[in-house]
């Protein structure tokens, strides 16, 4: 979905819960309109918060861009907070354009970030490679939902893995990012994923 | 540094409250910010004093309070990073245990059991 522009008055603040939590931060990621933000308004706990980054380079264009009355260029960054009391963590879920024009940007969101959820859309795959180029250079595990749309054709998933060039353990979900338990299955396979990889790094 | 300076005796990052002239660049987007109370000086600007209002009453991580403040996530660092330093926002690392500073992009995986907690709360979650 198109990243919203901040409303007229910001959200009263939610703050973080008392105790030792632990924040650890997972992003969602893909091209413009995909449903990354979509996908963290349906499970954040919190309004969604904004925020918009200058860029150092303008490389005006359609998607996650803005251009300001100054002509400088900024991208968005959405994201949202899930806290799971019983682990004692609260998640974060940054929404993150995978462009390479944004690199410099990238590079500070995804610094410390557990992992990745990588949102496809059959009807242009190749939209997403920048995106996945991104994650695997950041050194990311990362999980591939495609996004189901009302009108998404029938699809083999094996079709797709091929297209996408996936690695055999990268795993493949499908995922409606307006449904709830649809997100955090996606979620819950990315995790599972990265405790196997924690586990593959130590043989 | 002169011979009567001496060795700093705490790394930097271990310091109380993470106060250190590196807080800048330690500060992460989920460093957890909150406020001492002491209180606003005349000298703040009112970002400043926008941000120490806003964590007067709980904490809030760096990137929340530039979501909330309505600013840049660059510049919330920089104002959150003189505060830290002079004493007026207390600044606590993302993970207990793993200060910050020393992870860097790629450098090192989260622990396993982390990421087994993650799981384990995804999955109370469902």
């Amino acid at each position: 979905m198109v990243s919203s522009p901040p409303s007229s008055s910001p959200p009263s603040p939610v703050y973080l819960p008392d105790g030792d939590f632990d924040l650890v931060k997972i992003l969602i990621v893909g091209p413009f309109g995909i449903g990354k933000t979509t996908a963290i308004e349906t499970v954040s706990e919190i309004r969604s918060l904004h925020t918009e980054e200058p860029m150092t380079q303008a490389a005006a264009s359609v998607d996650d861009l803005v251009v300001d009355g100054k002509n400088t260029t900024t991208v968005a960054l959405d994201f949202g907070r899930l806290t799971l009391p019983g682990a004692r963590i609260v998640l974060y879920l940054f929404g993150t354009p995978g462009q390479e024009r944004f690199r410099v940007i990238w590079e500070d969101i995804a610094q410390g970030a557990l992992g990745a959820l990588v949102l496809v859309d059959t009807r242009r795959l190749g939209a997403s490679f920048e995106v996945m180029d991104l994650v695997e250079e950041a050194g990311l595990d990362y999980v591939v939902a495609l996004n189901q749309f009302p009108d998404t054709p029938e699809h083999e998933l094996d079709l797709v893995r091929k297209r996408l060039d996936l690695e055999e353990h990268t795993p493949l979900v499908t995922c409606d990012a307006r449904d709830r338990t649809s997100v955090l299955n996606a979620l819950r396979t990315l995790a599972d994923h990265l405790v196997s990889r924690a586990g593959a790094d130590l043989s | 540094m002169s011979q009567g300076q001496g060795r700093r005796l705490v790394p930097s990052y271990l310091a109380p409250g993470g106060s250190s002239a590196s807080t800048r660049n330690s500060l992460q987007a989920l460093t957890v910010l909150i406020a001492t109370g002491l209180p606003a000086k005349p000298h703040h600007t009112p970002a400043q004093q926008r941000l120490l209002d806003l964590t007067a009453k709980g904490s809030l991580t760096v990137a929340e309070s530039a979501g909330y403040l309505r600013l840049p996530m660059g510049v919330c660092k920089m104002l959150a990073s003189q505060l830290v330093d002079d004493g007026y926002l207390m600044a606590r690392t993302p993970l207990s245990g793993i200060p910050d500073g020393i992870r860097t992009p790629g450098a090192g995986r989260p622990p396993k059991s982390l990421l087994e907690r993650v799981r384990d709360g995804l999955l109370t979650a469902l």
